[in-house]
C-alpha cells in the first residue's frame, strides 16, 4: 500500500470551523422551502472559499491577493430532472425564494425533457465534522513570511549562470463548507489545499534561445508544514541549474525509446488517461459537448473485461490518501470518504460515480452506492461527478528509482511535467516534460531537450514492463482540473511509483 | 431599453465612493463585476442541469507607498466592506515594496459603446430551454444523441481609483454550442454561436449543422501528413484566442518570443505574414462589443496588431511603456481577424486535395519562439477530394506554428464571431474568417470520434 494510499483518516476536532448555527438554520429553511415547493429531492450548502496568492518576480513583489466568496445553493429534483439556483443573499426571504426557484427550474426542465433519476442509498450523518488534517493553516501565516520565501527561492536562482528571470508564487486556499440534504445529512467540512509554484527561465547568452524549468514541486491538500518541508531556496539553485542545462542539451532524436517516467511526471498522464476516461459521466456521453467522452465504454463491455495493463497494475481511486487535493470527510451529496479498485491485476473494473449514477453500473460492477465523487467548486457551482485521487499502487518487489533506470538499456528519464494534450476520447498522447535525461546502459547519461511522448493509451499502458517500489511513491497534483459547463475546475492528486515504460514513440517538439 | 441585471451604475458608483470614504490608504483602486448567469445543459436528449445565479463582487487594492495589495469579496454591506478594505490594508502594509507599481490614474476618457443587449439580459429560463429542445427534437429525428450547452451573461463592469477615475461597462454574452453523435457512436457532429445579442444567435441553425455533421457515414482513415486545410471559423478562432496572447513587447524584448529580435529588442514594423492577414482590436465592435477600459483604467482604443501581415504594435504595460519612454498600450480585448470574399464553396471546389475541420481540443503550446501549438480536431473532420467533400475521416493531432499558418494562408472567408472558448462559456469575442492554408501539419491519427 502507498504512503497514507486508501488510509481513512480520523475526523480532527470540529473547533477549527466556523460555519454557525445560523448557517445550519438558514439550509434548514431551504430544505423546508424546497420540499414545500414540491420537491422529490433537495440539498443544499453554504460555502465559504477564500484564495490567497502571493507571487514574485525576481526581487519584486507582483501580487498580494485576497478572494473570499460566500454564498448559499440549493440542489433541488422533481420526477427525474435536476435544478439549481444559488444566492449570496443571507436573509430567509433570499434563501426560501431561491429554494422555489431551484424546484420551478427542476420542475420546467421535467416538463420540456422528462427523465427517470435514481439516488443510490446513503447513510444520514445529522452532525458529522471533518477538517483536511494539518499543522498550521496556511492562512495565519503572515504575508510578509511567503514574500520573504519567494524572494529568497528567486534569489537563489538567479545566481546561476544564464539563469535571467525567476517567477514564484505560494497559493492557499480554504474552502469551509456546510451541507443539508433533505435525507438529514448536516455535514460540515473545512478542506485546505496549498500551492507552491516556481517558473525559472535561462536565456542564451546571445539571445537566441531560453529555456525553463517549472514544475518542480507538487501543490498539495496539506498546512503550510508542507511548504516548510520542501526547502524551496535550499533546492532552487539545483533546479535553475537545470534550466541551464537545457540551453546546451541536444535535441532529442525522433523514434522508439524505452521511457523511465518519474512520478513527477506520470501523475499527469495518469490523470489524463486513466483518471478521465474512468469517469462515468464522461464514459455515458454527459460530457459530450466539452470535456468528451470515454474510450472505456459500454459499461457493460468493459468492467471487468478490458485489459488495461500487465497483471502487476492496480489503481484506486480514493477520497481518502493524506495529502490528496481531492481528499475529504463527506462529497458533496453527504456520501463518505473511500477508496475502492478502478484498476484491478490489470483489469478494468469500475468508474467514479455520484449518486445518481452508481445505479447505471450496479448490475455490473455489484456495488448498490456511490463512490462519494459529488462536488461543485463553489457557492455558485451545482456539485456534479469530478475526479477523485486515482493512484497507481507501487511493486511489491519494492524496486528503487536507480533500479528502474538500471534496467533501461537505451531510454529516457523524464521529470516534471510539461505541455499535455490528450483527445477527447482519451486514446491519442501527446506529453511533455521539465527534465530529459537519456540513459544508456542503465545509468543516466546526458540532459536532452525537446522530448515529447505519443501513443495511444491502450498500447501505453500496456507497454508497462517495471515499476518501482513505495519508496520511490509520489504524489502530484493539479489545482486545475476543468469539466462541466458551466466550467468548473476540481483540485486533484495522483499517486504513483516510477515506472519504465518499454518501445514508446518519442517526438522533438523543436 | 431594461436596466442591466446586477447593481445600476449609480449604485456601482455610490459603492466605490463608499470604500474610497472607508479608504485611509495613499491610493485606492475599486473593480466591480454585478450581474447574472444563467445556463441550460443537455446531454443523452435530456436537460441535465439549468440554473442561474447574481453575482457582485469587488477587488479593493490598496496602495501604501509602493506596496500593494488586493482583496476580492462578495461581502460588500455595511462591516463587511469596512473589514475587506482593512483587510486590504493590512496585507498592503506588510507586502514588499512592487517596484514595478505604477500610480493609480487619474480621470480618463473612454468611448462608450452599446454592449448590453436587452435581449440577452431579459432572457428566461423557458427560453432556453426552448432552444435545447430543438436540439433534442433535431437529434432524436436523426437517431442521434444531443448534448448542448447555453451560457447567458449580463451585468456591468466597473473601475474607480482614488485619484478620481471611474468607468462602467455594461455587457452582456451568450453562447450556444451543440454536439450530436450518433447512437454507436461512431459519427459526432459540432456547431456552435456566440453573440452578445441574443437575436443574433441562430438556435436552429446550430440544430440543423451539428446533425448534418453527424451524418450516419463511417468514417475512414486517412494517412497523417501536411494538408491543404480549410479551417472553418470556430477552428480558426480557437488559434486565434492563443494568438491574441502573443503580441507583448516586453516578453519580446526580453527575448522570450516570436517577436523577439536575435540580438535584442523586436520585430516591430516587419513583414511577418501573409499580406491578406491582419489583425485587430475595437472595444465597439458590433456584437463583440468589450468594456472600453482595463481593469487598470486604461483606455481600450481601437488597435491594429498585424496589418496586411505587418507587424504594427505590441501590447505595452505601463511600467514596461516607461521604461522605453514610450505611451502604453493594452493589450487586445476582443480580437479581430480581417476576412475576405471566398465563400467556404469556392474553398472546397478549389481544393484538390485537403481537409476541412470543424473546430479542435485540447490546444497547448509547444514552443513560444514559433507560437507552435498541438491540440486535436474535433466533431467533424473531412476529407475534400477534386473540389468535393468525399467523405469524413479520422480526427487528427496537429503540431503547428501558427506564424508559418498565417504565412501559408490561401483563401479567407468573411469574419464572424464564433465560440471560441473550449468549455463553450462566453468569452473574450473572438471574431475570424474561414481559412484555407496550406500544409497544416496534421502530425498523427486520433481514434477519438
Amino acid at each position: 500500500m502507498a504512503a497514507g494510499a486508501g488510509i481513512l483518516l480520523p475526523a480532527p476536532p470540529a473547533a477549527a470551523q466556523s460555519m454557525s448555527s445560523t448557517e445550519r438554520e438558514l439550509l434548514a429553511l431551504a430544505m423546508d422551502a424546497a420540499r414545500s415547493a414540491g420537491a422529490d429531492y433537495a440539498d443544499g450548502r453554504v460555502i465559504r472559499t477564500q484564495f490567497e496568492a502571493v507571487g514574485a518576480r525576481e526581487q519584486m513583489i507582483t501580487q498580494v491577493q485576497s478572494t473570499d466568496s460566500y454564498g448559499l445553493n440549493i440542489r433541488a429534483l422533481v420526477g427525474g430532472s435536476w435544478g439549481f439556483a444559488a444566492t449570496q443573499d443571507f436573509s430567509r426571504d433570499a434563501v426560501t425564494r431561491t429554494a422555489q426557484e431551484a424546484v420551478a427550474i427542476a420542475r420546467a426542465n421535467n416538463e420540456v425533457a422528462p427523465s427517470t433519476t435514481v439516488l443510490a442509498p446513503v447513510d444520514s450523518f445529522p452532525n458529522a465534522d471533518w477538517v483536511t488534517p494539518h499543522s498550521i493553516d496556511p492562512f495565519t501565516i503572515p504575508i510578509e513570511d511567503k514574500a520573504a520565501l519567494l524572494l529568497r527561492v528567486n534569489e537563489e536562482a538567479l545566481r546561476v549562470n544564464n539563469i535571467r528571470f525567476a517567477s514564484t508564487s505560494i497559493l492557499s486556499v480554504k474552502e469551509e463548507r456546510l451541507l443539508a440534504t433533505t435525507e438529514g445529512s448536516v455535514v460540515r467540512q473545512t478542506l485546505m489545499r496549498i500551492n507552491p509554484s516556481i517558473n525559472i527561465t535561462a536565456i542564451s547568452p546571445d539571445g537566441s534561445d531560453f529555456q525553463t524549468r517549472s514544475a518542480v514541486v507538487e501543490p498539495a491538500g496539506r498546512g503550510y508544514e508542507y511548504v516548510m518541508g520542501l526547502e524551496l531556496a535550499a533546492n532552487a539553485q539545483g533546479w535553475a541549474e537545470e534550466a541551464a542545462m537545457k540551453l546546451d542539451a541536444p535535441g532529442v532524436e525522433p523514434g522508439k525509446w524505452d521511457l523511465v517516467l518519474h512520478p513527477s511526471n506520470l501523475w499527469l498522464t495518469i490523470h489524463e488517461n486513466i483518471g478521465h476516461p474512468t469517469e462515468l459521466d464522461r464514459a455515458l456521453g454527459f460530457e459530450a459537448n466539452y470535456a468528451g467522452t470515454s474510450f472505456i465504454y459500454p459499461p457493460e463491455d468493459v468492467i471487468g473485461k478490458l485489459r488495461m495493463g500487465p497483471e502487476f497494475l492496480q489503481f484506486e481511486g480514493n477520497r481518502t490518501e493524506f495529502g490528496g487535493c481531492a481528499t475529504t470527510g463527506w462529497d458533496d451529496e453527504g456520501v463518505p470518504a473511500e477508496s475502492w479498485p478502478i484498476i484491478k491485476d490489470g483489469l478494468f473494473v469500475d468508474y467514479q460515480t455520484t449518486r445518481e449514477q452508481a445505479a447505471w453500473i450496479s448490475q455490473y460492477t455489484g456495488i448498490e452506492r456511490s463512490h462519494g465523487c459529488s462536488y461543485g467548486q463553489n457557492w455558485e457551482s451545482m456539485p456534479f461527478q469530478r475526479m477523485p485521487n486515482v493512484s497507481m499502487l507501487p511493486g511489491e518487489a519494492n524496486l528503487s528509482e536507480n533500479d528502474v533506470i538500471a534496467a533501461t538499456e537505451r531510454g529516457i528519464l523524464i521529470e516534471g511535467r510539461g505541455s499535455y494534450s490528450i483527445d477527447q476520447q482519451r486514446y491519442n498522447i501527446q506529453f511533455g516534460g521539465q527534465v530529459f535525461w537519456e540513459i544508456r546502459n542503465g545509468r543516466k547519461f546526458q540532459m536532452l531537450r525537446d522530448v515529447a511522448y505519443v501513443g495511444r493509451t491502450p498500447e501505453f499502458w500496456n507497454s508497462l514492463d517495471v515499476i518501482g517500489g513505495a519508496q520511490t511513491y509520489y504524489l502530484g497534483a493539479s489545482f486545475g482540473d476543468a469539466k462541466g459547463q458551466p466550467i468548473q475546475v476540481n483540485a486533484v492528486s495522483h499517486g504513483c511509483p516510477i515506472s519504465l515504460f518499454r518501445d514508446i514513440d518519442i517526438i522533438n517538439t523543436a | 431599453m431594461a436596466e442591466a441585471k446586477g447593481l445600476s451604475e449609480s449604485d456601482i458608483r455610490a459603492l466605490c465612493d463608499t470604500v474610497m470614504r472607508l479608504s485611509q490608504a495613499d491610493h485606492c483602486r475599486v473593480n466591480v463585476e454585478s450581474g447574472w448567469r444563467g445556463y441550460t445543459r443537455v446531454a443523452t436528449n435530456r436537460i441535465t442541469s439549468a440554473g442561474g445565479a447574481d453575482r457582485t463582487a469587488i477587488t479593493i487594492t490598496s496602495v501604501f507607498g509602493k506596496r500593494v495589495a488586493s482583496i476580492s469579496t462578495n461581502s460588500i454591506e455595511g462591516q463587511a466592506l469596512e473589514a475587506a478594505v482593512r483587510q486590504s490594508e493590512s496585507m498592503a502594509r506588510l507586502a514588499p515594496e512592487s517596484p514595478e507599481y505604477m500610480p493609480e490614474l487619474g480621470p480618463q476618457s473612454f468611448m462608450p459603446n452599446q454592449g448590453y443587449y436587452d435581449s440577452t439580459g431579459e432572457l428566461e429560463p423557458l427560453t432556453r430551454a426552448e432552444a435545447a429542445a430543438i436540439a433534442i427534437q433535431q437529434a432524436e429525428a436523426a437517431g442521434q444523441i444531443a448534448a448542448s450547452y447555453m451560457d447567458v451573461r449580463a451585468g456591468t463592469s466597473a473601475v474607480a481609483t482614488s485619484a478620481g477615475l471611474f468607468g462602467a461597462h455594461a455587457g452582456t454574452g451568450v453562447a450556444y454550442t451543440l454536439t450530436s453523435r450518433t447512437r454507436d457512436g461512431l459519427q459526432s457532429g459540432w456547431a456552435g454561436d456566440e453573440a452578445n445579442d441574443w437575436n443574433q444567435i441562430e438556435s436552429q441553425r446550430v440544430a440543423v449543422d451539428a446533425v448534418r455533421k453527424c451524418r450516419n457515414w463511417r468514417k475512414t482513415p486517412l494517412e497523417p501528413g501536411q494538408y491543404t486545410a480549410i479551417l472553418e471559423p470556430t477552428a480558426v478562432g480557437m488559434l486565434m484566442l492563443r494568438m491574441r496572447n502573443a503580441f507583448n513587447q516586453r516578453l519580446a524584448d526580453e527575448g522570450r518570443s516570436y517577436f523577439s529580435r536575435t540580438g535584442g529588442g523586436n520585430r516591430l514594423g516587419e513583414q511577418l505574414f501573409d499580406d491578406r492577414v491582419t489583425l485587430l482590436s475595437d472595444p465597439a465592435y458590433g456584437d463583440a462589443e468589450v468594456a472600453p477600459f482595463t481593469d487598470e483604467g486604461q483606455a481600450r482604443e481601437p488597435t491594429t496588431w498585424v496589418s496586411s501581415g505587418r507587424l504594427t504594435n505590441l501590447s505595452r504595460p505601463r511600467f514596461w511603456a516607461d521604461q522605453l519612454g514610450e505611451s502604453p498600450l493594452p493589450g487586445p480585448g476582443n480580437f479581430i481577424m480581417a476576412g475576405g470574399d471566398d465563400s467556404l464553396d469556392e474553398m472546397i471546389a478549389s481544393t484538390e486535395r485537403g481537409v476541412l475541420i470543424t473546430r479542435f481540443w485540447y490546444i497547448r503550446g509547444l514552443n513560444p519562439r514559433s507560437i507552435s501549438y498541438t491540440g486535436l480536431t474535433r466533431d467533424g473532420t473531412f476529407l475534400i477530394e477534386n473540389g468535393r467533400i468525399s467523405r469524413p475521416v479520422t480526427n487528427f493531432r496537429f503540431n503547428q506554428s501558427l506564424v508559418e499558418m498565417l504565412q501559408n494562408v490561401e483563401m479567407l472567408g468573411p469574419s464572424v464571431r464564433v465560440a471560441a472558448s473550449e468549455n463553450s462559456s462566453v468569452s473574450t469575442p473572438i471574431v475570424v474568417p474561414t481559412l484555407k492554408v496550406s500544409n497544416f501539419n496534421l502530425s498523427s491519427i486520433s481514434d477519438a470520434i
